[in-house]
């Protein structure tokens, strides 16, 4: 039996393949639509997409197949699947296809994919995505990185980005090259920002950040300017989760105009460019000293005014002053009127007295007139013209001349004695003439 | 944190706002404001300076960043100022 068996039925292995494809070729003739998610895709040299296919219930696989698409299709197929899901074709993404069975004698079953239809993965994505936004809700912290206050100066920036991303660069020169000469310190944490490492990449980099968090004001996640595919990873659970319960207040710069991904909802604010997140916290800084100068203004205003009051004070003060010279005049005129008084007084009775010694001076004047004296009956005797005061300088035969009252009388001196006398005489007289001053 | 002997830009703040407040409020001496102003100059100067170099943070945040794995967990004080 075993060797009969062995001659007669036995099959070649191109034999049984042979068979195998046939079989399918018949049961499975047409081209079938079929939901699978993808564990694996790469493309080779030649441009082929080689993909692992399966189905999971509760992250158990309970099916899987190989899967092609020729480098013919691919590049449509492909490009109107970026176009349409914003996404490249990657692992973990469910995709609706439409594939022929195919089985080759060497390289076993296989599905040939002729078509991917992306409005069933946008579907697919956007119920991943309200998936993880309930969860996230259903957690408590959809609004945890939302609810940290800004700093007051969002000064020390921790960066999460790829060093190459054009995107970093515009943010940098934004920051730094910002108008009011602000100065600000960043950090770069690098992290993948877009691929399968991504999310994981970017998780560790947040890690990095919050063991260094008291040296930083603010986290920014920033990506690439202009690209706007492969975002799903900032609808992870994992990151967006690591982003809502992060301690910093995180700014968000993902660049794209679509939906906000799930890290958008959660961050702390959401920026559509990393140049608008720059400006954003340049504008930050701005409303801190705009602050400051607002008080300085104020101060200086009212500063002005209390010197004002100030000055008006002292200007209402000078003029008091200045008027105490006319009063000061008033009072000293009147002084003065009265001293004046005084002195005229004065003066009158100084006058007075002086005027009874005068007329007693002039009495006595009056009474030394030699007229008058001669009147009283005294002479002169004269000598050749020389008035004769002693009768000792008179000899005998000299002619002498006496002036009386009225009229002139000459004699010869006889002798000295007799003359001496009379002369004498008048002497005494003379001297007594005098005390009538009295 | 220990590092940060210097005024932070909100303790400036608030003196600032305190000083503009009483100015503002209050009959002020004139001996008074002038010394009042003097501080306040003084913590505007500073804000707009350190606004604008920000040296030491530079040196702070640097330093921490070579002492690797420093402080974790904990509280949220998330605000360093």
């Amino acid at each position: 039996m075993e060797d009969i068996s062995s001659e007669k039925q036995a099959l070649s292995l191109s034999q049984l393949n042979g068979l195998i494809k046939a079989a399918i070729t018949n049961t499975l003739p047409d081209m079938y639509w079929v939901v699978a998610e993808i564990a694996e895709i790469k493309l080779n040299q030649r441009g082929h997409c080689y993909l692992e296919l399966v189905e999971k219930e509760d992250d158990a696989t309970i099916a899987q197949i190989k899967a092609a698409i020729w480098a013919y299709e691919y590049r449509s197929i492909s490009s109107k699947f970026q176009k349409a899901t914003n996404e490249h074709l990657s692992r973990g993404m469910k995709i609706l296809f439409l594939a022929a069975v195919t089985f080759h004698e060497v390289y076993g079953l296989s599905l040939n994919i002729k078509n991917i239809d992306p409005t069933y993965t946008i579907g697919e994505m956007a119920r991943k995505r309200q998936e993880v936004i309930e969860r996230i809700r259903k957690e408590g912290i959809i609004d945890k990185n939302k609810l940290l206050e800004l700093p007051l100066v969002p000064q020390r920036i921790a960066v999460i980005s790829s060093p190459t991303a054009a995107g970093y660069g515009d943010f940098i020169n934004h920051l730094d090259r910002n108008p009011y000469s602000y100065r600000f310190v960043h950090v770069l944490f690098p992290a993948l920002m877009q691929g399968n490492e991504a999310e994981a990449s970017i998780i560790n980099a947040l890690g990095q950040i919050r063991k260094k968090r008291t040296g930083f004001d603010l986290a920014v996640m920033i990506r690439g300017g202009g690209s706007t595919i492969d975002l799903s990873c900032f609808d992870s659970y994992a990151l967006s989760s690591a982003v809502a319960t992060f301690p910093l207040p995180i700014i968000s710069g993902i660049g794209h105009e679509k939906d906000d991904t799930v890290v958008d909802i959660v961050a702390h604010t959401r920026m559509k460019t990393p140049t608008a997140v720059a400006e954003f916290i340049v504008s930050g800084v701005r409303a801190f000293e705009e602050t400051v100068l607002g008080l300085e203004t104020r101060l200086v205003n009212r500063a002005d005014e209390l010197l004002k009051d100030e000055k008006q004070r002292l200007i209402s003060l000078a003029r008091q002053i200045s008027l105490v010279p006319y009063r000061l005049k008033s009072i000293q005129l009147n002084r003065l009127l009265l001293v004046q008084k005084d002195i005229r007084g004065h003066i009158r009775q100084i006058f007075h007295a002086n005027r009874n010694r005068l007329e007693i001076m002039q009495q006595a004047v009056r009474h030394l007139d030699p007229e008058q004296v001669l009147r009283r009956g005294y002479s002169i005797t004269r000598h050749k013209g020389k008035v004769v005061k002693d009768a000792a300088s008179l000899k005998n035969g000299m002619v002498i001349e006496s002036t009386l009252h009225k009229g002139t009388v000459a004699s010869i001196v006889q002798s000295g004695r007799t003359r001496k006398e009379g002369k004498s005489h008048g002497k005494k007289q003379r001297t007594d003439l005098l005390p009538g001053l009295e | 944190m220990a590092k940060n002997r210097e005024l932070t830009y909100s303790q400036a703040l608030n003196e600032l706002e305190k000083i503009v407040a009483e100015i503002e409020s209050e009959e002020v001496d004139v001996d008074v404001l002038a010394e009042k102003i003097k501080r306040a100059s003084f913590l505007i100067t500073f804000c707009k300076g350190k606004l604008r170099t920000a040296e030491d943070e530079v040196k702070n945040v640097l330093s921490e960043m070579e002492e690797g794995p420093a402080e974790e967990a904990g509280g949220e004080e998330g605000n360093g100022y």
